[in-house]
């Protein structure tokens, strides 16, 4: 999931905002662009490539979804806590 | 809706729904046949971004030579259990090589060996049916994806996105256009088109990074208009790393890769003395459901028999998949070398829009692309997506042409219908109340509904009556309260709306089919039926709910005899039915 967009690094020029397919960034006021949706990110990494600055920061782990088997514990590889 | 909004109207001879490899191809045949006649490509995501087909690693099917059509089409009867059209199969294969040819043409390499032959890598241990991997892994699909815009723009071919449509228009049996919304203007838009192609994608779950677009509007639109679905008791379930995403695991276990249980066994030597891990991932995650339950869990990956020399086909060398693979590796998770545990993951839906071989569909003008229509059984060889995205959207494109060539001139969308469409769509807007619910809330509700291995791998009845009664309830009582902030969240809630329309559907059909074959599982019925295989089509009734009717497969009618099943290589049966419990 995306973590940060540096504004001191930022230059505003939108490539994030335009490439991301699940519309989770947007420009803000200032001209910089901002993490509008951050539930929305799907980990693509397309707008920290898209980011000629290097300003945007993508965690490679992925969402916690519920469980393919409730019952069974986390350690034998199910979902339980 | 109210009076103040803005409604955009844009006229076009062809609307293509949905930007990747099946849109882009049916624009593109088109704008080859009619160049002087208009076409729209409309995606909900970024205009221009290719779909699904921007995220593949660009690995294509296609028959070449010395393989035959006949050999290939032998391969998917037994690998789908029979479940496989089998002149709709023939013209895709038959077709393959030529878009494979074109990609070529278009600066797409594929990876070619030192004798400057073409590597290939064979695929679910079939005899034929095999994969050609692209020359740079991690940007294949992308590459595509820009090559074929590049010539649309030549071509004058209109592309928007950030619109999602919420509805087919459709006048006396025609369609006539679709109506929908900006997601970032939240102004609405009706298009009057002659003919459309839906190239809108699958149903899904929302579950990974390139499984997150597709959720099925695209189906409810084409159900509600009056075409048929299919195939809806298949849905993918994919195996995957419990903590990051990974594309490619498909070269890997041809190559020698598998997964180890807890104790350390190769398991699906168990499962399948024939296959072993060398199967399709249907089957693996039968077979991790069954480790995971009997407590021999966690599943790892264990890439140690891979030869040195073929991880340069398996390290990403360039994309999201380098950056993802470099960024894993810094926080320890080299899949390489570390034991990274993996589990079953319910992703996407098999099931998609009944359609003639050309695309026609039961609505008329309206043709089905790609995976809005149904072409798999839940089983899936590596590569067989952008191989039949680009030949099925090739030939609706032409589909579409020829259509429009000889047909009257489209009537007019009818506007008060249009209108009252967009109210229904706009209505979650700016909902407020102390009991609303956001589109994410009630998505983690579905998918926790669905998600249970007893109804999305080794089925049962009472699992999938449960989960049922469970979908039904939300779809009454949870969907109407959903509440949408803003346009960003409107075109979330319509993706949640189609999540729970195909959830419905996929465990419907799933009770509905009671035998196992190809991508479906039942425990309370392991067996194939002895009369042999049918599909099951899902139409529209008058009220509005959805009637499921089995067709038997005519194999007498067609070439290749089912003469054995992919099925009977593996030994869920005798796990169902007692053994090894």
């Amino acid at each position: 999931m995306i973590k940060s967009i540096a504004p001191e690094i930022c230059t505003g020029c939108g490539a994030c905002v335009r490439i991301c397919p699940l519309d989770a960034l947007r420009m803000g006021e200032d001209k910089k662009a901002f993490i509008a949706y951050p539930e929305d990110c799907m980990t693509c990494f397309l707008c920290e490539r898209a980011c000629p600055s290097g300003a945007i920061d993508v965690d490679p782990l992925r969402e916690v979804l519920p469980p393919t088997f409730p019952d069974v514990p986390v350690e034998l590889g199910g979902g339980r806590a | 809706m109210k009076n103040t909004m803005k409604i955009n109207r844009v006229e076009t001879d062809l609307l293509i729904l949905g930007g990747g490899s099946a849109g882009l191809w049916a624009a593109h045949r088109f704008a080859e046949l009619m160049p002087g006649r208009k076409v729209c490509i409309v995606d909900k995501g970024p205009q221009d971004w290719g779909g699904l087909m921007a995220m593949a690693g660009g690995d294509f099917e296609a028959v070449l030579p010395p393989d035959t059509v006949d050999g290939w089409l032998e391969d998917l009867v037994y690998y789908f259990d029979g479940l496989c059209d089998q002149p709709l199969m023939e013209a895709l294969l038959s077709r393959s090589a030529e878009r494979m040819r074109d990609y070529e043409r278009f600066g797409c390499e594929f990876f070619h060996k030192p004798d400057g032959s073409l590597k290939s890598v064979p695929q679910r241990g079939l005899p034929h049916v095999k994969l050609y991997p692209a020359q740079v892994k991690g940007r294949g699909g992308e590459l595509m994806a820009k090559s074929l815009v590049a010539r649309l723009k030549d071509a004058g071919v209109t592309r928007m996105g950030r619109i999602m449509l919420t509805d087919y228009l459709v006048r006396d049996g025609r369609i006539t256009g679709a109506a929908g919304f900006h997601c970032i203007s939240g102004e609405a838009y009706i298009f009057k088109a002659g003919a459309v192609v839906a190239a809108s994608g699958m149903g899904g779950w929302k579950t990974s990074y390139g499984k997150n677009t597709p959720t099925g509007e695209g189906m409810r639109m084409a159900f509600e208009a009056g075409a048929q679905l299919q195939d809806l008791e298949f849905a993918r379930v994919w195996n995957m790393p419990r903590l990051f995403a990974w594309e490619g695991q498909t070269h890997l276990f041809p190559l020698g890769a598998r997964f180890v249980n807890r104790l350390g066994e190769n398991f699906m030597n168990r499962y399948s003395p024939v296959l072993g891990p060398n199967t399709d991932p249907h089957f693996t995650t039968i077979g991790m459901a069954l480790e995971i339950r009997a407590g021999r869990g966690p599943i790892i990956f264990d890439v140690s028999p891979l030869r040195g020399e073929d991880m340069i086909l398996l390290k990403p060398q360039t994309g999201w998949q380098k950056l993802n693979y470099e960024k894993l590796c810094r926080l320890g998770l080299d899949l390489f070398k570390d034991n990274t545990e993996w589990v079953p993951q319910m992703t996407v839906s098999h099931g998609g829009i009944r359609a003639e071989i050309d695309g026609s569909t039961a609505v008329r003008g309206l043709f089905a692309a790609g995976t809005a229509r149904s072409m798999e059984p839940g089983v899936y060889a590596g590569g067989f997506a952008l191989m039949t995205t680009a030949v099925t959207g090739h030939m609706a494109g032409e589909s579409a042409a020829a259509w429009l060539r000889d047909a009257d001139d489209a009537p007019a969308p009818d506007e008060a219908e249009a209108e009252a469409l967009l109210t229904r769509a706009f209505a979650p807007l700016g909902r407020e109340g102390r009991d609303t619910l956001t589109p994410k809330q009630v998505l983690t509700r579905i998918q926790a509904t669905v998600f249970p291995y007893d109804v999305s791998i080794v089925k049962n009845g009472p699992a999938l009556e449960r989960a049922l009664a469970e979908i039904r309830r939300i779809r009454e009582e949870e969907l109407p309260r959903m509440a949408a902030a803003d346009p960003h969240y409107l075109l979330k809630l319509h993706e949640v709306e189609a999540v729970a329309f195909v959830s419905e559907l996929f465990v419907r059909a799933s009770l509905e089919r009671r035998e196992s074959r190809a991508g479906h599982f039942r425990e309370d019925f392991p067996r194939m039926d002895p009369a042999g295989p049918s599909w099951i089509f899902v139409r529209r009734k008058a009220d509005g709910t959805a009637e499921f009717t089995p067709e038997r497969v005519p194999l007498e009618q067609w070439r290749v005899p089912l003469t054995r099943c992919y099925q009977d290589n593996f030994t869920f049966v005798e796990q169902a039915t007692g053994k090894d419990r």
